[in-house]
């Protein structure tokens, strides 16, 4: 296979699109396939080779592609984006006109995710060389992505065997990709929605939902919705495949500040095992209301957390921390009338900066308001005076905001 | 711009302004020819006269829609950057810090709608570099400044939405600036924190600041903007409004729009926690926490359903506690406190950065 003349090469490309042969189709578009690293097959001008056999517009699909595979060779990748955007564009052309018929999904699968890839490269290439906005490939790349999302999309005549709906999964998966790395989050609600309200939501192959699960659990986790970011995170964790334990590891990253956040705290030999152990004193700090130790924690793996863009998220347990704290100062005075001072002392102990009693005050009055303890202030008396029933209500009752 | 930039482009040439003056020649004749002058650009001694002339040096060229078959990209109408930065020092320094210039409303109308179209220039021309820094600074901090001066003013004189959206671009613009620039921006700890207090409690905002080299993030500035950020979040009005204390009077004005939701949670938060048939808070601290004074403390307190006893005790109650009709908390009431740190600053000194 590997050294197949180009000739051979493009009569099995015609009789993988003649035969809708999907699969083969998609590989021998894809850079995943070793054909790629075929020095006959790399060339700067195939155009009227590919004429000869092909019907337009497979012919310009497959010319732009094996120009990739030259660019590529030769690592300019920037070329390799510019050929590979007209494989996507020529594959379009041609899967639009396949009225009530899907085969060419795979097809689909495979030149857009090589899109995204060079798109990727080529912009860490330009950025070595001082040129080029951050994020303008992938922008461009993504708007690719989308008009072959809205040809799935809108694909209403097809029964659901034929659909092109079938491709809207994996289009999102890509898309949330580059959305999540040139930050604009927003840009992914259109395609939730569109998954959303489509019926096929639920029979997508296991491996996208794990993948589109993540991301909108993380989107979720972003607009602090952590109710719906729990469910979709727990989701993508559960039906990951075991083998991916990277897979599982990234997804993990989300879902503990999600649960802690609810109140269920990982053991340690599930960070042990997953190599998390940056949150093992974040989870200790946490369940025993030490917030000196939060945040020696979150200082110590700042780097990490930041840049798994959780930082903002584990603060967030600063409110359960205090919580926590305040309710060991309950069960040590073991009364239902608690002096403000003794809170006063609890955070100074704690090193908070600047503290004094109006503060105190007012953290207790935002415990008490968001369901953390049931009780009230008496302002006169200087006292916190908590239900005789169940003071501090357990984490899972209490809804975070 | 530089020359790799040059070949970046050379395939869609980007047009390169030749116009020298803040006015295009073409444009002050056709506007002369139309009346459509405004006083601020009128040369003086011809008010009167039939067909007022325009005064070249007081000229500057306005905002004009783009449109299918005009032309933006003609050379002759395009200012170069340096024409575009002293024409932004001459709206700055002679218009918006002008004390002859009344009603300041008319005042940012122009200046408002001259900056547009500078950064139209900017656009076209694709402009980069510190020239294109020094010229976003100054349009934020007249955005933010007017966002504050003008708050409350009728909507038909300030949009605050409108005033929003361009802050936000140019801010925007300006963070992107920063991030690609090779040079070091001495501004640019300011702005970093000056965009997180003015975009309080937005995730994208904080998550920005936390992926900023450490160097950056643990200057004093960006810690306090962080900290005030932090309380928040963490709906801690009282911290919250201790820290913004501290701050320099732009700053204040940036984070100025948050204080209502700031003081409401505050009232919020007390209804709930001191929620008892006997609560009695006395006026005077309440008004201590708010950094209000009492008759605005009571104020605000009856318009949130706080009841205010005649002895001046706050009574709160969880139950007692409404949402004010909307508008019906004027932020501008409220503003008072704010005055005090701006009374020996000028418009000038404010905007130009000098203050």
């Amino acid at each position: 296979m590997a050294h197949i003349t180009i000739n051979q090469y493009l009569q099995q490309v015609y009789e993988a699109i003649d035969n809708h042969e999907g699969l083969f189709c998609a590989e021998l578009l894809s850079f995943k396939h070793p054909h790629v690293a075929n020095p006959r097959l790399q060339l700067a001008s195939p155009e009227d080779k590919c004429q000869q056999v092909l019907e337009p517009p497979y012919d310009e699909m497959v010319a732009a592609h094996l120009r990739c595979t030259y660019a590529v060779a030769n690592h300019d990748f920037v070329e390799a984006y510019k050929f590979q955007t007209l494989v996507v564009q020529s594959f379009l052309r041609a899967f639009q006109s396949h009225k009530e018929e899907n085969w060419a999904l795979p097809v689909m699968f495979a030149v857009t995710l090589d899109l995204r890839i060079f798109a990727n490269n080529a912009e860490q290439q330009l950025q070595k060389k001082g040129k080029g906005q951050p994020g303008e490939m992938l922008e461009k790349a993504a708007e690719q992505l989308m008009s072959c999302f809205r040809v799935c999309a809108s694909d209403n005549r097809a029964g659901i065997e034929d659909s092109k709906k079938w491709g809207m999964m994996f289009l999102s998966n890509q898309l949330f990709k580059i959305y999540f790395k040139i930050n604009k989050l927003h840009l992914c609600k259109p395609l939730i929605r569109a998954i959303d309200s489509s019926n096929l939501k639920n029979d997508y192959s296991s491996a996208q939902q794990v993948t589109y699960k993540y991301y909108v659990g993380r989107k979720a986790m972003f607009d602090s919705d952590f109710k719906l970011a729990e469910d979709f995170l727990s989701f993508s964790f559960q039906h990951c495949h075991r083998s991916s334990q990277k897979n599982k590891r990234m997804i993990l990253i989300y879902l503990l500040p999600v649960k802690m956040l609810l109140g269920h705290m990982p053991g340690q030999e599930l960070l042990r095992k997953y190599d998390l152990m940056q949150f093992a004193d974040v989870t200790k700090a946490v369940s025993e209301g030490n917030l000196l130790l939060l945040n020696e924690a979150l200082s110590k793996h700042e780097t990490f957390f930041i840049r798994c863009g959780i930082f903002l998220i584990l603060e967030k347990l600063k409110i359960i921390t205090y919580r926590n704290l305040y309710k060991k100062v309950y069960l040590l005075l073991r009364t239902h009338q608690l002096p403000l001072d003794a809170f006063l002392v609890a955070l100074k102990m704690m090193h908070v900066e600047d503290v004094d009693i109006d503060e105190v005050q007012c953290i207790l009055a935002n415990l008490i308001y968001m369901g953390h303890i049931k009780g009230y202030i008496s302002h006169q008396h200087q006292k916190l005076v908590v239900s005789k029933q169940n003071p501090f209500p357990p984490l899972s009752s209490v809804s975070i905001s | 711009m530089k020359p790799e930039e040059d070949q970046r482009h050379d395939k869609q040439t980007v047009p390169k302004g030749t116009c020298q003056t803040m006015c295009p020649a073409h444009e002050l004749r056709a506007r002369e020819r139309q009346k459509r002058l405004h006083r601020f650009e009128i040369l003086q001694g011809t008010e009167n006269e039939r067909c007022p002339r325009g005064d070249p040096l007081h000229a500057v060229k306005e905002y004009s829609r783009p449109a299918a078959g005009k032309d933006a990209t003609n050379p002759a109408d395009l200012r170069p950057t340096p024409v575009l930065l002293k024409t932004v020092c001459y709206l700055i320094n002679d218009v918006a810090a002008s004390p002859d210039l009344h009603p300041w409303t008319e005042v940012y109308s122009f200046v408002f709608d001259r900056l547009r179209a500078v950064k139209q220039d900017m656009i076209i021309q694709r402009v980069s570099g510190p020239d294109c820094v020094s010229i976003l600074e100054r349009a934020v901090r007249f955005l933010v400044y007017a966002s504050f001066r003008l708050c409350g003013e009728p909507l038909g004189l300030y949009d605050p939405s409108i005033n929003d959206t361009h802050l936000q671009e140019n801010l925007s613009w300006l963070l992107d600036c920063y991030a690609v620039g090779t040079e070091s921006y001495p501004n640019q700890e300011e702005f970093q924190a000056l965009g997180l207090l003015y975009n309080l409690g937005s995730s994208r905002a904080a998550q920005h600041i936390m992926e900023l080299p450490e160097r950056l993030r643990s200057g004093p500035t960006i810690r306090l903007a962080l900290s005030i950020n932090r309380a928040f979040r963490e709906r801690n009005p009282v911290r919250l409004l201790r820290l913004a204390h501290k701050l320099n009077f732009l700053q204040y004005c940036a984070l100025h729009r948050h204080l209502v939701t700031c003081r409401r949670d505050l009232l919020l938060v007390y209804s709930h926690g001191y929620s008892s048939r006997n609560c009695c808070f006395s006026l005077d601290n309440l008004a201590l926490l708010l950094f209000l004074d009492k008759s605005l403390t009571a104020q605000l307190c009856r318009s949130h359903g706080v009841e205010v006893t005649k002895d001046n005790h706050v009574v709160f109650s969880k139950s007692a506690f409404t949402e004010p009709e909307q508008g019906k908390t004027q932020c501008k009431l409220y503003h008072s406190t704010v005055v005090e740190k701006q009374r020996d600053l000028d418009v000038g000194s404010i905007i130009d950065g000098s203050a």
